[in-house]
């Protein structure tokens, strides 16, 4: 399983307003080789409660650097804290790369990539930029990048650099959604219409071989869609979405005293949306539980390895056997793998829709 | 940033990337997806790896060696995405006997058995080396069939992985063939007669009570019963081809 690392910040600094770029020096190199397009999943204790959240990496893999972009997001702890009160010399915990947002690249390869971005979704869409432009010397890159307005738009310097320097093989349109440009089709929002009009004059859509795609989500169905009318196949289209709602701060479990149930445990089950009240002994788990109460709950492996079966408890409380899967951070959350867990309180109320 | 759920972002057809985001009950139907997957690999290789040594020749046993290591490999990429959500992957290999079978004439339908998610089918025996390649070549169509399904899942990663494993997967369908035909004076027909119900049952029943939430999950686009006809034809042609026939109904 992965494991989170020490990270030392060796560099901070603003690239807009709101948004932040990290560089990093893990205490371990050899766990950090990433792919260009990976992120790293952060976390940090806020008032005692964990946080998880995960940022791509915005570095190339030939800048011998590791460094992640971080927008700031309205009632956002994580990315409030990174960028108003991290500094150089910080240290701060990471899970090695994940994520399969990108293509194998091959030196010899003459291809002709399309990526889109949505505001700060540039991070991993800029390292994939990076590494194709310099490690495919024959390969073009035409980017399409959203953003409210000028002042709104992250690494505009860079990648006027990157423009510059892979002359001719690289090329950025800049939509914006409220400043209008020179060209009435630079402005608004990129949505299926607009590409369909971008597909007609200015990309030439027939010669792209693998789109990118990372942005918010309507815009990610607006794009795809219009890139499927034009005749690319989902094996060409990649996509990375890290929806606003990274899951919110979580609620802390009302703790009650625990007590053995002896006769019979009354446990609401919900599930779907729907609740249903059984009552169970002490020496079946909650998912046999329910399961023989002809309730679909999810399960797979029945041996606290796999997770699937994973609920939260609500209220009363229940003593999880065996955890092979989740995480402490987790069980302080309230779940618990349902196959593994047994009700020792009168009560118990769990939730597979959490 | 955007104000869609993510519910109405994947009912519209919208991908999934990473583990941060997926709603709950989607990351338990798309783990329960990937554990049957990885459950009947781990389970076909296993029961496959006992017939490697009734293969005829050297060459046969190669093929027959050759399946068990590309479906454990197999197994191994979707259990690796399984692992990105938490499950712990060293021990998920090994927590289970995977050789286990049921009787040959048990008769279970499309129920799973109690403790693994392996599609009913690899619940039975194979009977010695000419059974065992009938069942690969009618499994490995099934495969095919609802890989291509499952090449379209709303969770990105494992569209790609699906996408990776479905030519491997074809190719033991192609070594399956190929087998049958240096054994045409076999009795074949009796195991393809034994095989195609369970092959069959292996699609789902016709009324699945969780269909129309995967479909707007965009974990599934077709139903059991389409996707078994498309096999039905595929595998009566491919055993035409070899001289065997279909069992009616």
């Amino acid at each position: 399983m992965a494991r989170f690392h020490n990270l030392t910040v060796t560099d901070i600094h603003k690239t807009i307003r709101d948004a932040v770029v990290v560089t990093l020096k893990p205490d371990d190199a050899s766990a950090f080789d990433f792919t260009q397009g990976q992120y790293l999943t952060f976390r940090r204790n806020f008032d005692g409660e964990e946080l998880r959240r995960s940022y791509s990496i915005c570095a190339g893999k030939d800048e011998g650097i590791l460094q992640v972009g971080i927008k700031r997001v309205d009632e956002g702890a994580f990315s409030t804290w990174a960028n108003t009160e991290l500094q150089e010399g910080d240290t701060i915990e990471a899970m090695e790369p994940m994520g399969s947002f990108f293509l194998p690249l091959d030196a010899g390869a003459t291809r002709n990539y399309l990526g889109f971005a949505g505001g700060s979704g540039i991070t991993p869409v800029l390292s994939i930029i990076k590494t194709t432009l310099a490690r495919e010397p024959h390969s073009q890159f035409t980017l399409v990048y959203a953003n409210k307005a000028v002042n709104t738009i992250m690494f505009r310097e860079e990648l006027e650099d990157l423009k510059n320097h892979f002359m001719g093989r690289f090329n950025v349109i800049h939509i914006l959604e409220s400043d209008a440009q020179e060209i009435d089709l630079f402005t608004g929002l990129v949505d299926e219409a607009k590409c369909a009009q971008l597909f007609k004059h200015w990309i030439d859509i027939k010669s792209v071989d693998t789109a990118f795609i990372c942005g918010p989500e309507p815009m990610m169905l607006g794009i795809a869609k219009a890139l499927r009318d034009h005749g690319l196949d989902d094996s060409q289209i990649k996509f990375e979405l890290f929806a606003s709602a990274q899951p919110g701060r979580a609620k802390r479990k009302a703790s009650g005293k625990a007590k053995a149930a002896t006769k019979g445990t009354q446990a609401v089950i919900t599930l779907d949306g729907a609740s249903r009240t059984i009552t169970m002994d002490a020496d079946t788990s909650i998912l046999d539980a329910a399961l023989a109460n002809d309730m679909d709950a999810p399960f797979a492996c029945k041996a606290g390895v796999c997770s699937t079966c994973r609920c939260k408890v609500t209220s009363g409380e229940v003593e999880m056997v065996a955890n092979h899967a989740l995480e402490d951070y987790e069980v302080e959350q309230g779940y618990v793998l349902s196959c593994q867990s047994f009700a020792i309180t009168d009560k118990v109320t769990v939730d597979y829709d959490q | 940033m955007s104000d869609m759920k993510i519910e109405d972002y994947l009912a519209q057809g919208g991908k999934l990337s990473n583990p941060s985001n997926v709603p709950a009950r989607y990351r338990a139907e798309l783990m329960r997806l990937m554990a049957t997957f990885v459950d009947s690999e781990l389970a076909g290789a296993a029961g496959f790896a006992d017939v490697i040594n009734a293969g005829p020749g050297i060459k046969e046993r190669i093929a027959a060696a050759k399946i068990v290591l590309e479906k454990t490999d197999n197994a191994d990429k979707v259990l690796t995405i399984m692992g990105d959500f938490g499950a712990n992957t060293a021990k998920y290999a090994t927590h289970h006997p995977w050789t286990d079978r049921l009787a040959r004439d048990a008769d279970i339908g499309t129920a799973r058995n109690d403790a693994d998610m392996r599609l009913a089918v690899f619940n039975y025996p194979l009977e010695g080396w000419a059974d065992a390649v009938v069942m690969n070549l009618l499994m490995g169509l099934a495969v095919g069939v609802q890989l291509d399904e499952f090449a379209r899942v709303s969770y990105a990663p494992l569209a790609d992985a699906f996408r990776a494993i479905a030519p491997v997967e074809a190719r033991h369908a192609e070594l399956a063939t190929e087998g049958l035909e240096r054994l045409d004076d076999a009795p074949l027909q009796a195991s393809v007669d034994y095989w195609w119900p369970r092959v069959a049952a292996s699609f789902g029943k016709d009324i699945s009570t969780r269909a129309s939430q995967l479909q707007a999950f965009g974990l599934r686009h077709s139903t059991n019963a389409e996707l078994r006809e498309e096999w039905e034809a595929t595998a009566a042609q491919a055993l035409e081809n070899l001289g065997l026939n279909a069992p009616k109904g």
